[in-house]
């Protein structure tokens, strides 16, 4: 009469927790710059701290303007929810060196040593 | 008779609270998982310790001025030559690592060039360093 559910509970069940580890809330940075073309460009999937600089060098986080002196408190408390975070800044081609450099060392001041610099991978 | 009773209800829990809850719990993960798809190449910033003089012979220094000029070996060098200038020098000094000196005004496009470049020529290591302003 009734029909057996248990396989379809295992199945659910392997997929709650399939997404529940997976699941990493990226904040996204809230701008599209147009990114460079790089070769060597390979996936992040680490890189849930997305930084964004505009072509004047304003920095976006978390679909917010913020100050240069913000991202190290940012970036800490992504690090205490997420102690593998990693950082990739994603900047406009034209935006000036000096601001990602700076925002480099902020973030490492943040405890985060794995940064890259965004980049499309050239296709060949 | 009240222990047949107790015995016939005992059978089962039921299950279907805790399935609503798994089930909305299911969709919740998968309606706010986003993979993430960015692509980037990895770049290091060398701490503030002071440089052991003894490797800086080892150190292959590339300038990027304010006008996107790059500067090899007090060089001027064009983009398409940066892989080239830097395979010669890796040739070399193998273990060297490539340090990009980039002007603050430099635009962080011609960076990543250069820096693509440093890697496809076979640089483990690619810094960078703030060109000090004048």
């Amino acid at each position: 009469m009734d029909i057996n559910i248990t396989p379809m509970l295992d199945i659910v069940f392997i997929m709650l927790i399939f997404f529940i580890v997976t699941t990493s809330f990226v904040k996204e940075p809230g701008i599209d710059p147009k990114r460079p073309v790089a070769e060597t460009s390979a996936a992040k999937p680490r890189g849930n701290i997305l930084i964004g600089i505009d072509i004047a060098g304003n920095i976006w986080m978390n679909n917010r303007r913020i100050e240069l002196n913000q991202i190290r408190q940012l970036v800490e408390d992504a690090v205490n929810e997420n102690p593998e975070s990693s950082a990739v800044l994603i900047s406009d081609e034209q935006s000036p060196t000096g601001v990602l450099i700076d925002i480099m060392d902020q973030v490492r001041a943040g405890g985060v040593i794995n940064i890259a610099i965004s980049a499309i991978p050239e296709s060949t | 008779m009240r222990r047949r009773h107790r015995r016939a209800e005992e059978a089962e829990i039921n299950i279907t609270p805790m399935l609503d809850i798994v089930f909305i719990m299911l969709i919740f993960f998968i309606v706010t998982t986003s993979f993430i798809k960015e692509f980037g190449v990895d770049m290091s910033r060398p701490s503030n310790e002071p440089p052991k003089t003894e490797k800086l012979s080892e150190v292959i220094f590339v300038k990027i001025d304010d006008a996107g000029q790059i500067t090899i070996k007090n060089r001027l060098t064009d983009i398409r030559a940066v892989r080239a200038n830097i395979e010669s020098g890796l040739a070399l000094k193998p273990d060297a690592s490539v340090v990009i000196a980039a002007s603050r005004q430099s635009d962080a496009g011609l960076l990543v060039r250069v820096v693509d470049q440093a890697r496809v020529a076979g640089a483990g290591q690619v810094s960078l360093v703030a060109l000090a302003q004048d």
